[in-house]
């Protein structure tokens, strides 16, 4: 066997793979080569080593998070199976009231031809005048479905569906107090940077309110993450929060603060002042 | 009794049996958050990911074929879910994630070195490493995937990835003498 070949057969050597065969053969040229000798050996270091690293745990919200998952997709899949039977069972039904004969099938659609022409008129009529109240109706009810969709996407496990509650939130016109605590929630809780940064953003929106600006200078204490200290000292200046000062001061004299942090902190001091 | 194996099981997750999911989870959560922490030193982000893969394979389990392994499917995922992290992390800055894990302190001399300290330098060194190479050889050396598995996972022949542990190892070892201060033999 040639150098060559030896290296080729490594991954294997190493792995234990080799069979008896191939192993004597290694072992044959190993006893000639020192070269080759001495990087198998190398290699067989690094590789013995790898494997007395220590295997890491997660922390234990790790597994709650996944059950609560499975949990919610068995019970959207119980959902779905209800709406498939539900669909089944009416189209069964609607089925066997329809006649056999081809003739009969015919005039029982000129029928329902002629019934859904009049009442269309009818309805027509009778309804130009409420259909402007309909419309702002729906318009409201958009919003509730949306605001429904958005806290369940806040409460989801993927950071990427919190993300989309985020930004259906900020869609919103008139976000309610749900949607501002569960958006704070967000902003204070979440395990995501990135969804915490969202929520900042969204939350900027909505400044008017009054549960944002108490809550945006509250947060400020409990955040770590650089990028978010960043932001929302940001968004406290952008919206010339004088509440805010006390906070800044606060966590400037933070020894752990990073430094970026602390300078942007100074800066916001002295515009607010 | 034999325990169900990973495909049996999958299978029943793909044909309706959502719940038998957790067995996979209980059987493999662990060594994917440690695939993940060597790939990206972060612990949060891990447990992150390890939720975006089981989420996955929930999503497309009816895609699910059984002709390979299940941890060769699942790895294919994983990889996806960090493929795709890494892409989101490009569009933000990555500001954070230096922030998360201590850096490793000054190296100390070589007589004082104790297991520990050992195995920060290993990661240390392993962090360095390309990240095909890494990933090559945590999928072999911690994943407990045979070559033959690894060459399938990744679409290429089981003599490349074999090559590429050889190269994968020398340059570790050779990170990793760097750090401790001495030369590489």
């Amino acid at each position: 066997m040639k150098c060559e070949q030896t290296r080729e057969k490594s991954a294997d050597y190493l792995a234990g793979e080799l069979d008896e065969k191939s192993l004597a053969e290694v072992r044959a040229h190993l006893a000639d080569c020192p070269a080759c000798r001495e990087e198998l050996e190398g290699l067989s270091a690094i590789w013995t080593k790898l494997g007395v690293l220590p295997k890491e745990q997660p922390s234990a919200s790790l597994r709650s998070r996944f059950y609560e998952m499975l949990e919610a997709y068995k019970e959207g899949m119980e959902k779905e199976r209800a709406r498939l039977d539900l669909g089944r069972n009416l189209s069964r039904w609607l089925g066997r009231l329809m006649p056999r004969k081809p003739a009969y099938q015919i005039a029982l659609s000129l029928v329902l031809i002629a019934a859904g022409l009049g009442s269309g008129y009818l309805l027509s009529v009778r309804s130009r005048s409420a259909a402007r109240t309909e419309v702002a109706g729906l318009k409201g009810e958009v919003d509730d479905m949306r605001r429904i969709v958005a806290v369940s996407l806040l409460k989801q496990a993927s950071p990427s569906e919190r993300l989309m509650g985020v930004s259906w939130s900020a869609q919103l016109d008139r976000p309610g107090d749900e949607i501002i605590a569960a958006l704070l929630d967000t902003l204070n809780q979440d395990p995501n940077v990135n969804v915490r940064l969202a929520a900042v953003d969204a939350l900027y929106l909505f400044y008017n309110h009054p549960e944002v600006k108490d809550g945006l200078v509250r947060s400020l204490s409990g955040q770590t993450s650089p990028l978010v200290q960043l932001s929302l000292i940001d968004l406290l200046v952008e919206i010339r929060e004088r509440r805010a000062v006390e906070a800044l001061e606060r966590l400037i004299q933070d020894h752990d603060l990073n430094p970026k942090v602390k300078k942007r902190a100074e800066m916001g001091l002295t515009q607010l002042s | 009794m034999e325990p169900t194996s990973d495909n049996r099981l999958m299978e029943e997750v793909r044909d309706g049996k959502v719940e038998r999911l957790a067995i996979l989870f209980e059987r493999h959560h662990v060594m994917l958050f440690n695939f993940f922490l060597r790939l990206t030193g972060n612990r949060s982000l891990s447990e992150d990911l390890v939720q975006d893969v089981f989420f996955r394979i929930l999503k497309y389990r009816k895609t699910y074929q059984g002709q390979s392994k299940f941890t060769v499917w699942m790895y294919q995922i994983a990889r996806n879910v960090h493929v795709d992290h890494l892409r989101k992390q490009k569009q933000e800055v990555p500001l954070d994630e230096q922030f998360e894990e201590p850096a490793v302190a000054e190296t100390p001399p070589i007589e004082r070195l104790s297991a520990e300290v050992d195995a920060a330098l290993l990661k240390k060194a392993l962090d360095r490493l390309p990240l095909r190479k890494r990933e090559v050889l945590l999928l072999s050396r911690f994943q407990e995937m045979k070559y033959r598995e690894i060459a399938e996972l990744l679409g290429c022949d089981i003599g490349s990835i074999k090559s590429t542990i050889h190269r994968a190892v020398k340059e570790l070892g050779k990170i990793y003498f760097e750090l401790q201060g001495g030369t590489s033999p």
